[in-house]
């Protein structure tokens, strides 16, 4: 089976006088529906591949392809279409256009490339709002509203358009522990429900071990790949190094998923 | 469209900031329409009194000097009054029907009037003063000096021996209405006439100088058998008429024809250079509108960095950013013009009715033609789409990861 995402030899190189090479060859691929985290120090250049993968930066060398079409032949225009039609975004920061209510701007990847919704555009966005929890907030201003709240509203506007791949750069990077539980709960629902594409980009080392994939970079390349099924939570954590902290693990924990033989040392 | 929706959501979002350049368009806009208003009153003023009740194209029938004579005459300091050219050689139009019949079915002339111009002396007792005799059709008169309106005794007729006099003429002959009066010719041809009425024309030259005949009357004294020696006619778009001279010219050789511009060219000078600063205090006004239009909405792009970088990672396109920006120029030039229209109308009004003469008249009429609304809100609204065109070439330029990145 041909993969969804297929990246060759991705290099990135910042700077025209001082030249900062941040991605150094990197060649991976992902299958439809793979729910798959990427991580590494800052620096180690994950954010830059996540930029390359969404079509915001363009590779200074090698291609990207989305079912088997070169994204790097693309224009400017034909890759705005690409993004609103095939992905959806989360990012850290939520970013919500504070000047729509919560509905509009779950209808707004829909309602830039149509106009208008329709009415049952209208009905998945106000189903998509009851999924993700904030069906009551549904007119609110976004600047009304609790970063959880928010960034659960960024999730529904990333689904609106039923996209294939969603990319997540830092989800819950701005969130408080209790509302990173039930957001990164929420997101792996929905990548079982509607067999999406993730790829997330995150530090926090609690989302990837319950990703199916980790792909640790280090200094743009990759270090480590590889599924997690089958390994038990303390080899997932063993895996992830040695930089975990004890706060984190407790958080695995209440996640349900946490091993009770876990270290418990404070 | 979605970029509408955009455009009037960061407006109202703005909210002082939208409100105060609506303001500061609307007090531009409104600038422009007053002066416009005010020149356009002024001027309209000017030319209707100068000639609003005179002629505007004069036809003489002079005789084309002989080359020789030519030479020795000053061209430069020529003047041509009604009077100068009278007093050269006449050669009377025999002819003149259908060449007046002609004219009068012709739209852009509003009036047409054969005349009988001559000098001459009316004598009274001991005094003789010099006069300017002037013989036409009362009624084809009347339609270029409004002269029924302006008898101020006596009767409007010329009919038969009858004739009107200037008031200033008519005080100084201490004549009234039903007086007689003696009339002659430098050529020695004399005639008795009764004073009918008396006009006052509102300029002092000629209220102190005309004498009003009858066409056949004039035609009679001056021997001319059935000829004039002139046509006068008004035009329907006053500063057409140094064109339609040229053309008459060319059509109708046998008289020479001048028009009212050619007579006052320091009036027409004066005009059109308080046209023209008029224009340029315009043109800054509107270049500062535009500027405020402009700064605005580099600020804006700025503050909205991050919403423009959301919309293109969410799929817009650069050209669709640039129309949020370009939309936002146009609104902000159409809504605040809306607003300067009404307060220039205001203005208009306010000035019409407080600024008035001593004798509680308003200065001069000024209209307000609605083309002048239409013409400022079209240009104010493309002047806020190209003040909207570096701040839209930027917001498309945008990088959307720099934004994301920096929270």
């Amino acid at each position: 089976m041909a993969s969804q995402i297929e990246l060759k030899n991705i290099t990135k190189v910042y700077g025209t006088a001082v030249k900062t090479i941040v991605l150094k060859g990197i060649d991976l691929s992902f299958q439809a529906g793979e729910y798959s985290a990427i991580i590494g120090q800052s620096g180690s250049g994950k954010s830059t591949l996540l930029n390359i993968i969404s079509t915001l930066d363009r590779p200074t060398d090698g291609t990207v392809l989305v079912d088997e079409k070169d994204l790097t032949t693309f224009n400017d225009d034909q890759l705005a279409r690409f993004r609103n039609e095939t992905l959806g975004f989360i990012f850290q920061f939520h970013y919500l256009l504070p000047e729509f209510n919560a509905l509009e701007n779950v209808l707004i990847p829909y309602w830039l490339a149509h106009g208008k919704p329709p009415t049952e555009t209208v009905e998945l966005a106000k189903e998509l709002l009851d999924r993700v929890g904030v069906a009551d907030r549904m007119y609110n201003k976004s600047t009304d509203l609790s970063g959880g709240q928010q960034q659960r509203i960024a999730i529904a506007r990333a689904l609106v358009n039923r996209p294939q791949i969603i990319l997540a750069d830092e989800p819950t990077g701005s969130l408080d522990s209790e509302t990173t539980i039930a957001v990164n709960r929420l997101l792996r629902e929905i990548n079982e429900e509607y067999k999406t594409t993730f790829i997330v980009v995150t530090h926090d080392r609690h989302i990837a071990a319950e990703c199916d994939r980790v792909i640790e970079l280090v200094d743009g390349r990759i270090d480590r790949d590889y599924l997690t099924e089958g390994l038990e939570m303390e080899e997932r954590w063993k895996d992830l190094g040695p930089a975990q902290c004890f706060r984190i693990q407790e958080m695995a924990q209440e996640c349900q998923h946490a091993d009770s033989k876990g270290t418990e040392e404070e | 469209m979605f970029e509408i929706q955009v455009a009037l959501r960061f407006l109202k979002e703005g909210r002082m900031q939208t409100l105060l350049i609506m303001v500061g368009i609307a007090i531009g806009i409104a600038v422009l329409i007053f002066l416009n208003a005010l020149i356009g009153g002024l001027q309209a003023d000017l030319v209707n009194s100068t000639v609003g009740t005179s002629p505007h194209i004069v036809g003489n029938s002079v005789d084309k000097e002989p080359p020789g004579r030519l030479a020795d005459l000053d061209r430069a300091t020529k003047v041509f009054t009604r009077e100068t050219v009278s007093r050269e050689e006449d050669r009377p139009l025999r002819n003149w029907v259908p060449v007046v019949e002609q004219l009068e079915k012709m739209d852009r002339f509003t009036a047409v009037s054969p005349v009988v111009d001559g000098s001459g002396f009316i004598t009274l007792g001991d005094t003789s003063l010099p006069v300017v005799v002037r013989g036409f059709p009362l009624e084809s008169a009347d339609a270029i000096y409004n002269l029924q309106e302006r008898i101020i005794r006596g009767e409007f007729t010329a009919a038969g021996n009858r004739v009107l006099l200037g008031k200033d003429l008519a005080e100084e002959l201490r004549v009234d209405p039903g007086n007689i009066i003696r009339l002659s010719t430098p050529e020695g041809v004399d005639g008795t006439f009764t004073v009918a009425g008396i006009f006052e024309l509102g300029t002092q030259a000629i209220n102190e100088s005309w004498v009003l005949l009858s066409l056949s009357g004039a035609q009679t004294l001056y021997g001319l058998e059935g000829g004039i020696n002139g046509i006068e006619l008004q035009v329907q778009d006053v500063f057409a008429a140094d064109g339609a001279a040229r053309l008459l010219g060319q059509s109708f050789s046998d008289l020479q024809w001048t028009s009212w511009q050619e007579e006052n060219a320091d009036l027409l000078s004066a005009l059109s250079s308080q046209s023209a600063s008029s224009y340029v205090i315009q043109a800054f006004v509107l270049l500062a509108v535009t500027m405020g239009i402009s700064s605005v909405l580099a600020v804006s792009v700025i503050q909205k960095s991050r919403q423009i970088g959301i919309l293109k990672a969410l799929g817009i396109t650069t050209s669709g950013v640039s129309r949020i920006f370009l939309i936002q120029g146009a609104l902000l030039g159409f809504l605040g013009s809306l607003l300067g229209s009404a307060l220039g109308a205001f203005l208009v009004w306010a000035f019409f009715f407080f600024v008035r003469t001593e004798t509680g008249d308003p200065l001069f009429p000024i209209t307000l033609s609605p083309g002048i609304f239409f013409f400022s809100i079209g240009i104010a609204t493309l002047a806020g789409m190209a003040a909207a065109a570096a701040p839209a070439r930027r917001a498309a330029r945008l990088n959307t990861i720099e934004v994301i990145k920096n929270g």
